[in-house]
């Protein structure tokens, strides 16, 4: 929370100037309906003085200017609070962002993607409306309140009492209230969750929904859950339409009994005069006019409570990464695992467990084995986003606690399991690794890839444009885009996690082959679930529940290694030895 | 939201100003079911304006009676306040009341109907429409026209419906109240109305055109967000983390300019009004106190007045914020209207004696996604009952079209598709698709229990039949260790079956569906080698005698096969036997050899 509010900081002057004026535009708005009551006593009942009706333009025109002068310096104020709200938000957010890329991948693993997703633009969101409620409307209640008050005392110090008694209540039953709708609303957002997932469920099985007939209860499911839904929604609307009558009900009654109290008072003689009370009322009007403006906004501020919470847990994290800057160091390529081990924080069992692999500088190896065989676990150990547990990791003979993970990474270039590309064109993708090959290069990388074609194929070539996240391309397409990417950067070791998944087998072979004549005497390490992909590697090692249970050429295994013999049996159907 | 919805919200708003265009009226159309409804509310209506109409005269007497006491200083002023103050009390509690059951019925009766039956409407419309266009579509488009802007729609109708009935009622009445009242003190309030409902209305419009770019780059700040945070990886990899940050940072600063434009002229649209309402309250002070000083107004009148010219904002307001918001309210409705009226997928009566021996034949076939693009010539293929056909070919070749045709997914252009000799097209696509059974690689299961899912093809399956599907498809082992054996509740990205046991439960629902004709796509990864088998055993299961379709991923597995079709490019470009297309020594070879290519 602290941490949150750090970052409106640099813009207390701003939020003090806000609220100066926000106070001006009250007090403008408070003293109209005073000097109304000054020119309906004194210009009209008033000891009729020589001129009257210049009294009451002169008033008039004082009202005029006040007018004005509200509007203004309102403007004035939503001016400055919504600069505010914008540069609080987005300092808000870019320092999510960095936060979010100085945590370790567990800690990223841990909170979730698209948790982190929610929280910095939903959560955010939240805030930002909240805060430019708070500078903007909110803050007005309690001038005016105060404003109101501090008026009706000048006038009458008991009549003052009723507004000091009323609006506190108001607020008080709108607070409780408000408890009561978050929750109506928590359950009817459940509600809508539910319609979404259960329309997006239909629309991904659409093909076995049909296939098997069953439109018609995929229908009948989502008309159930669209009742329940607008039964919870209308509730929670229904609830939130308490306060404006309420609200309306308890200032007029107060009202009223300003009025009666008012006559009260007029006959004791207290020197209260008409206008007085008739002044009195107008400011209980406004305050109404006020609390009704923001008391659907009220009903925001628990939604606050879960975001502020959602939000610290980012900036709060202390999981974060080892940040010390890049040497640039350039490694041989010698890879050293000596009974590395790792397991997961909260994890039983290892998910890598005294697994021994020496990978001599330029050697081609490949790791085989199933889901859960451990053998992405190796890839992060590689890439220095997990460090041992157990046992060292080596590179160049130098454990990697010792690198920098920025040195490390420069020195690894990588093609990962889910191929992953940023919305922008394919060159600014392909450049990642080598900021400064030129278009030739990445023609070559794309040929070595074999997706070439297909970007030939695109009318911009090189500067064709990818979707967030390369949506607009196909899964295949993706991997020999990512390929491309790690064949331009120059590295030492070069590490392929399950990259060649979506490619067929004809193309995997022309992309094996093309990767060996252009990363001859580079380190490569061949990660994979396909035996054609390790196959002809000089070494594979052999992963099974996270222990290393066999190493060789392929012939040894398939002489050795039982498991790797069923691999290689059941996806091949034994047809080439 | 998707960025093409976006982009068409904001078209269509730019192209339209007007209220009543065609989306508009449609609107009202749908209102007219609620028409008994609509006329209780706007009895409330005149019911409460009446009200509010009352309490400025009972007020503004009360009042009176104040300053008439400064001139009599008669006794008994404040018991003789008690009466009309009590009258007054009771006008409120009527009021309030009031405005409290019209809400309610407005939302219990408009909003549910718009919400629910809207959906149901949509939700109706997505059994008949085409595949194509499904496919076309994103996921993320069809949930926002079902959800998002349902609910706008929904919301959004019960707000005109409130404006339209008691905004300008009320500003009508009141009018006239004040033009009987005094016809002097009423011109200056009913001259400045329409000014501040055309300022006010003119921000708001330019306030939504701020917001609506505001929208579009919140859009792309989340996805950027979401591919941030999904490519973590990749970005530390490459040690790019501070170019990302500057585009994100960059991003973001245009997202907030465009807000800040956006959340200001709609924050200022209310105090504009308060302007101008302020310089009608000038005003007849001003005429007020000449027209006291010289005519002998009463200043009760002028009181009376001046309550009128507070209830002229409120209406004002409201009317104000629809009229900003009106566009946005026909955008979504269009979006939602566009959704009903998609041509829906043509289908034959059927109920025709369905074939059951299951050969398959395809005369002249010709098909194509895009005209422009013909991608299937003249297919021409005869199966025999019992045999099975493997279709084997490139990533993105087009072997799954053929499972398009032949559950009609898509239509065929031109030919025949005949089972048993009879031509596909005289059945339903109902009665065709109960002809296949059918186990997809992208594993589909819905949330609900493994014994819901397994029998989801033949819904009347006793648990007996469930449980010795499940036993032949080799899941019944792990289904007895999940905590509530085949109740467990599962779904789509449940964790608590693997994707291997996924595919089983696929094979074990293909199994007691128990179809004549079998479409089967092998499952190529992410699968242990031990369930891998166990899979291949249960396909083999699966197919014991019944006509097969293959899309085979391993060339492995299809050795066997009766017919091998090889497709290139969307073209069957071999086709024959396994050991006949190696004698070829064509493109089949080619991918065959390639597995063990170094």
């Amino acid at each position: 929370m602290r941490k949150l509010l750090s970052y409106l900081k640099p813009y207390r002057d701003r939020i003090a100037l806000a609220t100066l004026l926000m106070a001006v535009s009250a007090a403008c708005d408070l003293l109209l309906p005073t000097l109304m009551a000054d020119v309906l006593d004194k210009g009209v009942y008033g000891a009729a003085e020589a001129d009257t009706f210049g009294y009451i333009l002169t008033t008039a025109g004082w009202m005029l200017g006040l007018s004005l002068l509200s509007l203004a310096s309102v403007s004035g104020g939503y001016w400055v609070v919504y600069h505010v709200v914008a540069g609080y938000t987005k300092d808000l957010r870019s320092a999510l962002f960095r936060k979010v890329h100085t945590m370790t991948l567990t800690e990223v693993g841990r909170i979730g993607t698209s948790n982190l997703v929610t929280r910095s633009t939903h959560d955010v969101n939240t805030l930002n409306e909240v805060i430019s409620m708070l500078c903007g409307g909110i803050l007005i209640i309690p001038l005016m309140f105060l404003g109101g008050v501090v008026l009706c005392m000048r006038k009458d110090l008991v009549l003052s009492l009723v507004i000091l008694c009323a609006v506190p209540l108001l607020i008080w039953a709108g607070l409780l209230l408000s408890k009561r709708i978050e929750h109506l609303w928590e359950v009817a957002d459940e509600q809508c969750d539910r319609q979404n997932d259960l329309v997006r469920e239909r629309l991904r099985g659409i093909r076995v929904i049909r296939a098997f007939d069953r439109e018609r209860y995929a229908h009948e499911r989502i008309t159930d859950a669209t009742h329940v839904m607008a039964e919870n929604f209308i509730r929670a609307n229904v609830s939130m339409e308490i306060i404006d009558p309420g609200a309306a009900f308890v200032l007029n009654a107060a009202a009223l009994l300003v009025v009666y109290l008012g006559g009260l008072r007029m006959e004791r003689g207290g020197g209260l005069t008409a206008g007085d009370v008739f002044a009195i009322i107008q400011y209980i009007n406004i305050i109404l006019s006020a609390i009704v403006a923001v008391s659907y906004d009220i009903v925001m501020l628990p939604h606050v409570r879960v975001a502020v919470r959602r939000l610290s847990q980012i900036t709060e994290s202390t999981g974060l990464e080892d940040n010390r800057p890049a040497e640039g160091l350039s490694f041989s390529g010698a890879i050293d695992l000596e009974h590395a081990g790792f397991t997961y924080p909260g994890g039983s069992l290892p998910a890598l467990a005294d697994v021994d692999i020496h990978i001599r500088p330029g050697e081609w190896v490949s790791v085989i084995g199933g889901t859960g065989s451990g053998k992405s676990t190796l890839a992060e150990l590689l890439l220095a986003f997990r460090a041992p547990t157990e046992g060292t990791l080596r590179f160049d003979g130098r454990d990697a606690a010792e690198f920098s993970p920025k040195d490390i990474r420069a020195n690894v270039s990588c093609a990962l399991q889910k191929s992953m590309l940023y919305a922008g064109t394919v060159a600014e993708n392909l450049r990642m690794g080598k900021p400064e090959a030129t278009d030739g290069e990445l023609w070559t990388a794309l040929e070595l890839a074999q997706a070439a074609d297909f970007v030939r194929e695109q009318p911009e070539g090189l500067d064709f444009r990818l979707e967030p996240a390369g949506t607009n391309v196909s899964g295949g397409q993706k991997q020999r885009l990512a390929i491309a990417r790690a064949i331009l950067k120059d590295a030492p070791i070069y590490l392929f996690d399950d990259s060649f998944s979506a490619l067929d087998f004809l193309t995997e072979a022309k992309v094996r082959k093309a990767l060996n004549e252009r990363l001859a005497g580079k380190t490569r390490i061949v990660i994979t679930q396909r035996v054609v992909s390790a196959m002809h590697s000089d070494r594979i090692f052999v992963l099974a529940d996270g222990a290393l249970v066999g190493a060789g050429t392929h012939a040894e295994l398939l002489e050795s290694c039982s498991i790797y013999r069923e691999i290689y049996l059941s996806q091949t159907g034994g047809g080439a030895a | 939201m998707s960025s093409s919805g976006q982009n068409e919200k904001s078209k269509n708003r730019k192209e339209k100003r007007r209220v009543f265009d065609e989306t508009g009226k449609r609107l009202l159309r749908e209102l007219w079911p609620l028409r008994g409804w609509i006329l209780l509310v706007a009895v409330l209506c005149l019911v409460l304006i009446g009200c509010a109409v009352a309490v400025p005269e009972l007020l503004g007497a009360q009042i009176d009676k104040l300053y008439d006491w400064t001139k009599t200083r008669a006794p008994g002023l404040a018991r003789s306040l008690l009466p009309g103050l009590g009258l007054l009390l009771g006008v409120y509690a009527l009021q309030e009341g009031l405005t409290y059951l019209k809400y309610y019925l407005l939302q219990s009766v408009v909003s549910r109907y718009f919400c629910a039956e809207f959906r149901i409407r949509l939700s109706e419309k997505l059994r008949r429409l085409p595949i194509s266009f499904l496919d076309k579509t994103p996921a993320g488009d069809v949930i926002d026209r079902m959800m998002d802007d349902v609910s706008e729609m929904a919301a959004s109708v019960y707000f005109l419906v409130n404006i339209l009935l008691s905004g300008f009622l009320q500003i009508a009445v009141i009018a006239l109240i004040l033009f009987f009242t005094d016809w002097r003190l009423a011109i200056p309030v009913v001259l400045l109305a329409p000014l501040s409902v055309f300022l006010s209305a003119r921000m708001a419009t330019l306030g939504e055109e701020h917001w609506d770019k505001h929208f579009e780059l919140g859009g792309k700040l989340t996805s950027l967000a979401e591919e941030a945070y999904t490519n973590y990886p990749t970005t530390k990899a490459f040690n790019r983390e501070e170019e990302l940050q500057k585009r994100y940072d960059e991003l973001s600063e245009r997202h907030q300019q465009s807000g800040i434009l956006g959340g200001f002229l709609s924050s200022i649209v209310q105090p504009v009004i308060a302007l101008v309402n302020a310089l009608a309250y000038i005003a007849v002070t001003v005429v007020g106190g000449w027209l006291i000083l010289h005519r002998g107004v009463l200043i009760g009148t002028v009181v009376t007045v001046i309550f009128f010219v507070r209830q002229f904002s409120g209406p004002l307001e409201s009317i104000a914020w629809s009229l900003g918001y009106i566009q946005h309210v026909k955008a979504c409705a269009k979006r939602v209207f566009t959704m009903l009226d998609l041509p829906e997928e043509p289908d034959a009566s059927g109920a025709v004696e369905p074939p059951v021996r299951g050969r398959v034949e395809l005369r002249h076939v010709d098909f194509s996604y895009d005209p422009k693009k013909p991608l299937i010539r003249d297919l021409n293929m005869d199966i025999q009952p019992g045999r099975k056909v493997a279709i084997v070919g490139p990533t993105g070749a087009g072997k799954t079209t053929i499972v398009n045709l032949l559950m009609r997914f898509y239509d065929i252009e031109a030919g025949q598709i005949l089972v048993d000799g009879r031509d596909v097209s005289e059945l339903s696509r109902a009665e065709d698709r109960r002809l296949f059974g059918m186990v997809l690689q992208d594993t589909w299961l819905f949330k609900g229990t493994v014994a819901e899912n397994v029998a989801y093809g033949s819904p009347e399956a006793t648990r007996e039949e469930i449980e010795r599907a499940c036993e032949c498809a080799y899941c019944d082992g792990f289904i007895r260790r999940l905590p509530q054996g085949y109740d467990t509740v599962i779904s789509e990205d449940s964790t608590a079956v693997s994707s291997g046991q996924k595919q089983l439960l696929t094979i074990a629902r293909a199994l007691l569906a128990d179809r004549p004709l079998l479409i089967l796509d092998e499952a190529t990864s992410n699968v242990d080698t031990r369930t891998e088998l166990l899979i291949q055993k249960a396909m083999d299961r699966l197919m014991g005698g019944r006509t097969c379709f293959v899309i085979a991923h391993r060339l492995s597995t299809i050795v066997d096969a009766d017919l091998i079709l090889v497709i290139r490019d969307g073209q069957i470009v071999e086709q024959g036997t396994h050991k006949s297309l190696l004698a070829q020594k064509g493109f089949y070879y080619e991918l065959f050899q390639s597995q063990y290519a170094i």
